[in-house]
């Protein structure tokens, strides 16, 4: 079980987020990247071993979105939102 | 072994739930109305019957008895609230359970992740988080706890709380 920290509430357990997926790359601009960089951005999900860049929602808490650095090896949490208490 | 410990659930409360920046709701609302804006995240200020709770960035929760709600609804004016304010009434949204006695934090500790010793959860801490799985809403009380959660959980919440107890 991971403790998440959230910017409003603290350090508060796995159980109240809601997972909101990896950070994509910025989106890029259709017409003028090619095909292979436009399918890669809209199919391939960040899966990286090691720290992967994520979105958590405080669902059941503050309602906050946050972003985090988890470690996929550990769940270390190896940098959370800069004003997290 | 069962726990020195009893649950009721209460009668709904009047409810107002605050968006918008501190400045924009003691504008529109007046500050003689209020206690006054909690200063810390998760914590509550009381007078005059009143509690509001500082439950999320930019939110509160007006409380008070069922009796004020037609006097509170008329000094809060929801309906002609500013696009910088929103005023929404959802004292029928919630049902309550107070849970009493020497062991209350124990049983809370059954369904409830937070962390409820003195130091960490004080006399005026109030916060979201998860009882028996939903979202609950979790304050003290004197002698224990109160755990408010959607009123369409009240009867689920209520049989987890027999089952934690026996």
């Amino acid at each position: 079980m991971m403790l998440i920290p959230c910017p409003f509430c603290g350090h508060r357990n796995e159980s109240e987020f809601a997972y909101g997926g990896p950070v994509k790359p910025d989106r890029p601009e259709p017409h003028e990247t090619g095909d292979e960089d436009w399918v890669e951005w809209l199919t391939t999900v960040p899966n990286p071993l090691g720290p992967v860049e994520e979105r958590w929602w405080h669902v059941k808490g503050c309602g906050t979105w946050l972003t985090i650095w988890r470690d996929t090896r550990t769940h270390e949490i190896v940098e959370g939102p800069g004003d997290a208490g | 072994m069962g726990y020195d410990a009893s649950f009721e659930r209460l009668p709904i409360n009047a409810c107002f739930d605050l968006k918008g920046s501190e400045s924009a709701l003691g504008e529109w609302m007046g500050a003689e109305l209020l206690p006054g804006f909690p200063t810390e995240a998760n914590r509550c200020c009381k007078a005059d019957g009143l509690s509001l709770d500082h439950v999320g960035p930019c939110r509160w929760l007006l409380q008070a008895d069922i009796d004020r709600e037609a006097e509170l609804n008329a000094a809060l004016r929801p309906h002609a609230a500013p696009a910088e304010a929103s005023i929404v009434r959802i004292s029928d949204t919630m049902t309550t359970f107070r849970v009493a006695g020497a062991d209350a934090a124990h049983v809370l500790a059954i369904g409830c992740p937070l962390d409820l010793h003195d130091t960490a959860f004080p006399e005026d801490a109030v916060s979201f988080t998860e009882f028996f799985g939903h979202k609950a809403l979790v304050r003290r009380c004197a002698g224990g706890f109160d755990v408010s959660v959607e009123q369409s959980f009240g009867d689920m919440t209520e049989d987890c709380l027999a089952r934690a107890l026996r």
